[in-house]
């Protein structure tokens, strides 16, 4: 085994052995309870299915999970000093961190893209309020994009779990307070929202799937927050510093 | 206070001047090394002006809680920046350096294993992290080192505190470094496991390994070390051989409360002691203050005997190491 798997190993363990993924299960299951109660209730109006995956899903579901997930792969390992067994070995910090995040990454997209997709092809059968398209390519659109913001939002998440200790609080703080009110309100600012950068990767393979700002730039903009993100966390790993009890 | 001077050279077993010819990577003399290190979190100064050099055997890190023993260990682990000053392992810089981990090991002292792993997964995921050619043969070498064979397979979560205390023991040791740090390795064992574990570090010190261990008691450091360095509010209060320490540290007067079947009695048997300055009795309470430790708790029991009086008790009251090392201090 690889020094990054037996890492990865490890992490999915730790994250998969506490009560949080029942959490994160139920999380990810409400766009499927919206798609199946929008079905239920089957009246023939027309249903934007872009629209209600955009405002469940990748405003609200996506990054919270990611969140959970990012900031436990090695924020909390730091915290309660399981990670000093991994510090204290002589490995690359740049292989520690790409086997967080490539975990937390993974385990979000494994529980969100799913999900986008039952909710999809559930609402899918309803009358789509976007004429001329295809809802199953949007569907898929859309997961695509999620399954590329699961990674990028795991990366954000992990690094940001190394530079404060109160990773989940600032990041709970970005993805409200900046992703859901001021990057909607600030002309220009959307170039920094992640969820924007989900849209637009949907945009892009599929032109009606969804709208957005930043189109098929969103594209480069993920490219380059990804590896900003795992560098910015190797960086800060390698001069971390664990405090002592005295 | 004055400032710390450097270590007496030769007062530790191995020890060597700081920067001294041969205290390169390979030579023993200069295991580890502090270079007038000091370190602060924000204005609070956690260690301030400490130099030492360690070469093979073990180290008695001894200092009461808060001292800035923990914050030592922890920059000779390359886990903490020094603020000022070198810390060298091996010749080499510890800090931002993870090669510094295929000779250092470091067991610390807050519980750092995942409850759900059995022992023995930690110590193969160790053995496999360090790339040891056969991580299982390492791993049960390590765990049988420890004494930990009956439960290797047991998750973590079920251990004792000594139990975990072990694991991490044989975690940090399933690559044999050449460097062994400990920080309270006797929290939480029981007497025979504490026994084991002398034992055990004694036989790797003779190995030619260098080994480092932080305590706030005084016996362990006394029964395993040495030689000692003794920490209090960040600064090195004493150093070198534990017997002179040991003399300084038992000769001070200390007072001992003592309960037994007949406290006057036995206050008036005491009286007829030369170790014995005076004697108090108080709200049922027995005092008694003496001139050196050694001689009264030699002499305690014989006494008792002889006054026809059981002992339920004898405690001293002032040994906090506070007060003892405030005494060291004092006295520079």
């Amino acid at each position: 085994m690889t020094i990054f798997s037996e890492i990865a190993t490890i992490t999915l363990r730790a994250l998969l052995g506490r009560r949080r993924t029942l959490l994160m299960l139920l999380l990810a299951a409400i766009p499927i309870l919206v798609g199946l109660l929008v079905r239920a209730n089957g009246r023939p109006g027309a249903v934007d299915i872009g629209a209600i995956l955009d405002g469940i899903m990748i405003r609200v579901v996506l990054p919270l999970v990611a969140l959970v997930f990012g900031t436990a792969a090695l924020g909390s390992e730091l915290e309660d000093g399981t990670a000093v067994h991994l510090l204290t070995k002589p490995i690359r910090r740049s292989t520690i961190v790409l086997a967080k995040i490539t975990v937390a990454g993974t385990l979000t997209a494994a529980m969100l893209v799913p999900s986008t997709i039952i909710a999809g092809l559930l609402l899918a059968g309803m009358l789509n309020a976007r004429p001329g398209v295809d809802p199953v390519a949007q569907v898929f659109a859309i997961a695509i994009g999620v399954l590329v913001g699961s990674y990028l939002y795991a990366a954000i998440f992990v690094a940001l779990s190394i530079v404060t200790s109160r990773g989940l609080l600032v990041g709970l703080g970005y993805a409200l307070i900046w992703e859901g009110i001021l990057a909607g309100l600030l002309p220009g600012s959307q170039v920094f929202s992640v969820r924007e950068y989900v849209r637009g990767i949907a945009e892009t393979i599929e032109p009606a799937a969804i709208e957005s700002i930043v189109g098929s730039t969103a594209v480069v903009y993920a490219s380059i927050a990804l590896v900003a993100a795992t560098v910015i966390a190797s960086l800060r790993l390698a001069v971390y510093e664990v405090r002592g009890g005295d | 206070m004055t400032a710390t001077p450097p270590v007496d050279r030769g007062l530790v077993s191995g020890l060597g001047a700081p920067g001294a010819p041969g205290s390169g990577p390979g030579s023993p003399a200069g295991a580890l090394v502090l270079e007038s290190v000091s370190r602060w979190y924000g204005n609070v100064v956690a260690v301030n002006d400490v130099s030492f050099a360690l070469g093979p055997g073990i180290t008695g890190l001894l200092g009461p809680n808060g001292a800035g023993k923990t914050t030592i260990l922890h920059m000779l682990a390359g886990l903490l920046r020094p603020s000022a000053g070198k810390v060298l392992v091996g010749g080499v810089p510890a800090w931002h350096n993870p090669s510094v981990y295929r000779t250092v090991g470091l067991v610390p002292e807050r519980e750092a294993v995942h409850a759900f792993l059995s022992g023995r997964a930690f110590v193969e995921m160790a053995a496999r992290l360090q790339r040891l050619p056969d991580p299982r043969v390492a791993a049960a070498r390590a765990i049988a080192t420890v004494d930990l064979e009956g439960a290797a397979d047991r998750p973590v979560g079920t251990y004792s505190k000594g139990m975990r205390q072990r694991v991490k023991i044989a975690g940090a040791l399933v690559h044999e470094p050449t460097i062994l740090l400990l920080d309270e390795p006797f929290n939480g064992m029981d007497p025979r496991q504490r026994l084991h574990m002398i034992g055990l570090l004694r036989s790797m010190a003779e190995a030619g390994r260098s080994i480092l261990f932080s305590s706030h008691i005084l016996e362990e450091v006394e029964r395993l070390a040495d030689g000692v360095l003794v920490i209090h509010a960040g600064r090195l209060a004493a150093s070198g051989d534990f017997r002179e320490i040991r003399r300084l540290m038992t000769d001070r007067p200390h007072t001992f409360v003592v309960r037994s079947s007949d406290d006057r009695s036995l206050a008036a048997a005491f009286m007829a002691e030369p170790a014995v300055f005076g004697t108090e009795l108080r709200d049922g309470r027995l005092t008694v203050q003496v001139a050196e430790f050694g001689g009264f708790t030699r002499a305690v029991a014989r006494v008792a005997r002889g006054a026809g009086v059981s002992l339920f008790e004898v405690a001293p009251t002032d040994d906090s190491l506070e007060s003892v090392f405030a005494y060291l201090v004092s006295r520079r």
